[in-house]
């Protein structure tokens, strides 16, 4: 058994930690804890020199761990759990392996994991991770390369870096030489069009984002999460922020607490379409990985994506849930009325409210009914009344029992667009107007920088629509009536207190500034594709690239660094260094020469000297003396006298022979 | 786990045997100096290597599928250290010049050991350079512009010369993804002395005595009693004597010094050829032991009686290479 030896180990330790970081805090608490476990033994076990853990306890390590990660996940299918998985095992690997064959599995596997990070997000962080556990287990890998070789020694290879700093800068030299070829790489190597499988939907457990149905408190949620959900560039004229209504998921049907949709909303087409007359907006969106099926577009989408189909309530619903970043350009249209005549079942849909809940709402409604039969006039009064009485725009809104709407309307009067949109969506339908819930997200932070708006899950939000006669569905946004704020400044402007410790509006502003590196991050690196590739040398004329023709240019890239790089790495004769004792002796033959005297190159020092005297009897002292030097410095044992020699020459000033 | 699997090959002994068979074929054996160059330096993947590179491909497939690009970006960039490493690996080990093979004679039976003389004529660091045999492996780095002896070790059977085996100077810097190696048949031979007899007879002394005063102590000719003193041997107490005196008095021997023995071959008699050598070789060593002077004779050469390291390494090398 060969033991890679203490440091060599803490390096392999080290590259592992790093590489599941973003894993361990994706974890939950257990999983995270029997990670964490096994890892530490080892630093310790390495650092105090403990006796490794008998079988038995580790057989049971091992099986504790597998159950409490079954039972933290569920079940093992998804993404996050496999990864979590892994992490485990190789921690694991850590109180057992005590061999190199052991530790090179757990740097090579550390990378794999490194990889498997990307799944859950490409951010502009996310280089800098990678690029670090490369170099930690580049230099565990060589430290480990170093041991096998004296493995006959039990690995106890002379050590050869002084510092950790000199063995980083190895790894990082060996990277920053490697990376022309690995974007080389990056750029030629053909891609994919179509995935050769896809991703079956139980994998998808980190989904992200507006969810399928809305509950009181789901939008909550996404509210303290300030990762971004799209970016919009926009063609010609952005809209006015109070257009800026990202359409999502539509719920009609409503059980007392939890909105849904409806079968016929999401699975019929839509009918009419807006048209392209007016001034409809044109611009492309770039969706964030949510794992889930909707795309988002301002009211009202004229066109679909490819593989997304438009449904009769104006949901881009996608075949795939979206795993990646795309892209997808839309032009929307404002001028349009959706349905002018609602079908019956439909009518019925968006009318249905479960029976006796919120008696003191349907009395209070059917009181202003009576006095307001208008529907126009009713809808008014409905959002006077939450814009006069008391109602609060606010996070920490108290949970609602049975009656949510009696209680919401008469007692908490607290709440966040989700309550208000559900409580006035009730109301509506208790005085037969038919409505439904949408949710999507409202506004955006421009960049001016980058000329786009950036939109947050922070910024979901959940609206009403209500049908009315020749107006068709109309969208009403109780919120605005509560906190006209909430529209213009977005939603962390209405709230009079911080979410959490930093969150200062600055920041924030700040952070949506920088935004822009994340972006272009975005459009150059994650985005390339094949279809990028193909059109890689467009600027050059030529409008499609094959395969071929990339990986023949690939290779062409790869020829040209050899070519640059075989010289530099495989002189086989390094550059002769200045010896300074022939540097010294030369120059003694030049003043020689220009005495009159010429050495036979092939005569030894002593004999040159003795030839050289017999031609310069004036100068036959310092030329014996300079030969002796000579010798000395080359072959006497001891330190050469060096500088004697120097100033032997600098001082040798041999008159010219006469012949 | 031992040495030899330890550094299992990457393809296996049957490629060994292949390219060896190569290298003898084109290049012969070796003339020292030999600098190693790009036409003696082969580079294969080593086992890691390889499940690496799967590693890798899996990595490749799953990021091309997803058209995940940070998975393909670092697939990219560890293959383009792995292709830069081969260039690495080849670089650690191209220029190293084999000054020299040498090795001191051993018995038969003895290991040899063959000290190879790399030198790195160079001003950059070799690192781990190792030199392998079939059952030995040998370890270094090597400085700018050093020398470094490595030993192969190569077990002997019989007496002669003992030609050494191919060997191979082989390193995986850095990573050990790779493996650049060099075959050197080499031309060096270890000369071999027979095996010296466990139980030779005694030594052939001529027993004239006629070099000097005996040496008391061992021998055969008794000299006289002397009263016991601890340590004497058990044999050497002369028990009616000592009954005599109620005292122990042991017998004290004498053999005669410069008793110059005859190791003549024609002597021997008959018998196994090896077998005769065997007990010239122990005689000529325990008669050096003793400081016997001994002369030896063989058919097709003589050696007058002489003492000394120099006239030891003669006989045994007259011994070694008897009808050889």
């Amino acid at each position: 058994m060969i033991d890679p030896g203490r440091t060599t180990m803490l390096w392999v330790i080290a590259t592992f930690s790093l590489a599941m970081l973003p894993q361990l805090l994706r974890m939950p608490l257990p999983v995270a804890a029997m990670t964490l476990a096994p890892l530490l033994w080892r630093i310790g076990a390495e650092l105090r020199n403990w006796k490794p853990l008998p079988a038995l306890l580790r057989h049971a390590l091992t099986g504790l761990a597998l159950i409490v990660l079954f039972l933290a996940y569920g079940d093992l299918s998804g993404r996050r759990s496999a990864v979590s998985l892994l992490t485990l095992m190789l921690a694991l690997k850590l109180i057992e392996g005590y061999r190199i064959r052991d530790a090179r599995l757990v740097v090579a596997f550390s990378l794999f994991l490194c990889a498997t990070q990307f799944l859950f997000g490409q951010g502009i962080a996310m280089p800098l991770y990678g690029g670090a556990t490369v170099v930690l287990a580049l230099v565990a890998l060589t430290r480990l390369q170093r041991n096998e070789a004296w493995s006959h020694e039990d690995g106890r290879a002379p050590a050869v870096r002084a510092s950790v700093f000199s063995e980083l800068g190895f790894g990082f030299r060996l990277l920053a030489v490697a990376v022309p070829a690995g974007l080389a790489f990056f750029l030629l190597f053909p891609r994919l069009a179509n995935p050769l499988w896809g991703i079956p939907d139980t994998t998808l457990d980190s989904k992200s984002g507006l969810s399928d149905s809305m509950s009181p408190g789901t939008i909550q949620q996404l509210f303290m999460d300030d990762s971004p959900a799209f970016r919009v560039t926009f063609e010609g004229a952005p809209p006015g922020a109070e257009d800026l209504y990202w359409r999502g998921p539509v719920f009609w049907r409503f059980d007392g607490n939890t909105w849904k949709g409806s079968f016929y909303g999401t699975n019929i087409e839509a009918g009419a379409r807006p048209g392209l007359s007016g001034a409809p907006w044109a611009y492309t969106v770039q969706l964030e990985p949510n794992e889930r099926n909707w795309l988002f577009a301002l009211d009202y989408p004229a066109t679909n994506p490819p593989d997304t189909r438009l449904t009769l309530d104006f949901q881009l619903i996608r075949r795939d849930p979206v795993i990646q970043l795309i892209r997808y350009a839309m032009v929307s249209n404002p001028d349009f009325i959706d349905t002018p005549k609602l079908p019956q079942t439909l009518r019925q849909q968006a009318l249905e409210l479960p029976e006796g809940a919120n008696p003191r709402t349907r009395a209070l409604i059917d009181r202003w009914r009576s006095d307001t039969p208008d529907d126009a006039a009713f809808v008014r009064r409905v959002l006077d009344h939450f814009n006069q009485e008391q109602f609060h725009y606010a996070l920490d809104a108290p949970l609602l029992g049975r009656h949510p709407v009696d209680e919401f309307l008469f007692e908490t009067r607290m709440g966040f667009c989700e309550h208000y949109a559900s409580s006035f969506a009730v109301m509506m339908r208790m005085a037969g107007i038919p409505s439904r819930i949408v949710t999507g997200y409202m506004g955006g932070w421009y960049n001016p920088l980058g000329d786009y708006y950036l939109v947050r899950q922070s910024d979901a939000h959940a609206w009403a629509e209500i049908w009315l006669p020749a107006r068709g569905w109309t969208r009403v946004d109780p919120t605005a009536a509560v906190s006209p704020l909430r529209i213009q400044q977005g939603s962390l402007g209405a709230l009079s207190q911080p979410r959490h410790l930093l969150d200062y509006s600055w920041l924030r502003g700040m952070r949506n500034s920088i935004d822009i590196v994340q972006q272009r991050w975005n459009d150059w690196v994650i985005e390339y594709g094949a279809r990028q590739q193909a059109r890689l040398f467009s600027p050059f004329g030529l409008e499609k690239a094959s395969p071929a023709m990339l990986v023949g240019l690939l290779f062409a890239a790869l020829a040209v660094f050899g070519a640059i790089l075989f010289p530099l790495v495989l002189r086989i004769r390094g550059p002769a260094r200045r010896d300074p004792v022939q540097k010294a002796w030369h120059e003694f033959l030049r003043r020689l020469e220009r005495a009159g005297f010429a050495a036979r190159l092939s005569s030894g020092p002593l004999e040159l000297a003795e030839a050289a005297a017999g031609k310069l009897p004036g100068d036959a002292l310092s030329i014996y003396c300079i030969a002796t030097l000579y010798t000395r410095c080359r072959y006497a044992p001891g330190p050469p006298p060096m500088p004697d020699l120097r100033q032997a020459v600098r001082d040798f000033r041999p008159t010219r022979s006469a012949g | 786990m031992t040495p030899s699997t330890a550094i299992s090959l990457a393809i296996g002994p049957r490629f060994d045997r292949w390219l060896l068979e190569r290298v003898r074929r084109l290049r012969g054996p070796a003339e020292l100096p030999l600098t190693l160059e790009y036409r003696d330096i082969y580079v294969m993947p080593t086992r890691f290597g390889g499940w690496f590179g799967v590693l890798l491909a899996l990595m490749a497939v799953a990021g091309l599928n997803f058209n995940n690009n940070m998975t393909l970006l670092l697939v990219f960039l560890l293959s383009s250290i792995a292709m830069l490493t081969t260039l690495l690996v080849y670089r650690n080990l191209a220029g190293i010049r084999i000054n020299g093979i040498l090795a001191r004679p051993v018995f038969a039976g003895e290991a040899a050991q063959f000290h190879v003389l790399l030198k790195n004529p160079e001003e950059r660091h070799r690192f781990a350079i190792r030199v392998t045999a079939e059952a030995s492996v040998d370890c270094a780095d090597i400085e700018p512009q050093n020398t470094r002896r490595f030993q192969v070790g190569q077990a002997t059977s019989r007496r002669g010369w003992l030609e050494l085996a191919p060997f191979r100077v082989e390193n995986r810097f850095p990573l050990g993804l790779f493996r650049a190696w060099s075959v050197v048949i080499p031309r060096a031979r270890c000369l071999v002395y027979p095996r010296p007899a466990v139980n030779p007879p005694p030594l052939p002394q001529s027993g004239r005595g006629d070099h000097g005063a005996a040496q008391r102590g061992e021998g055969e000719h008794f000299h006289g009693l002397r009263e016991y003193q601890p340590g004497d041997p058990l044999r050497r107490i002369a028990w009616r004597t000592s009954a005599r005196h109620q005292k122990l008095y042991s017998r004290e021997m004498e053999a005669p010094r410069d008793d110059a023995c005859e190791l003549n071959w024609y002597l021997m008699g008959g018998g196994d050829t090896e077998e005769k050598l065997s007990i010239l070789t122990a005689w000529v060593l325990r008669a050096e032991r003793r400081q016997i002077p001994y002369s030896l004779e063989m058919p097709g050469a003589a050696l007058p009686a002489d003492l000394g390291e120099n006239h030891r390494d003669a006989c045994l090398e007259i011994l070694a290479l008897f009808r050889q």
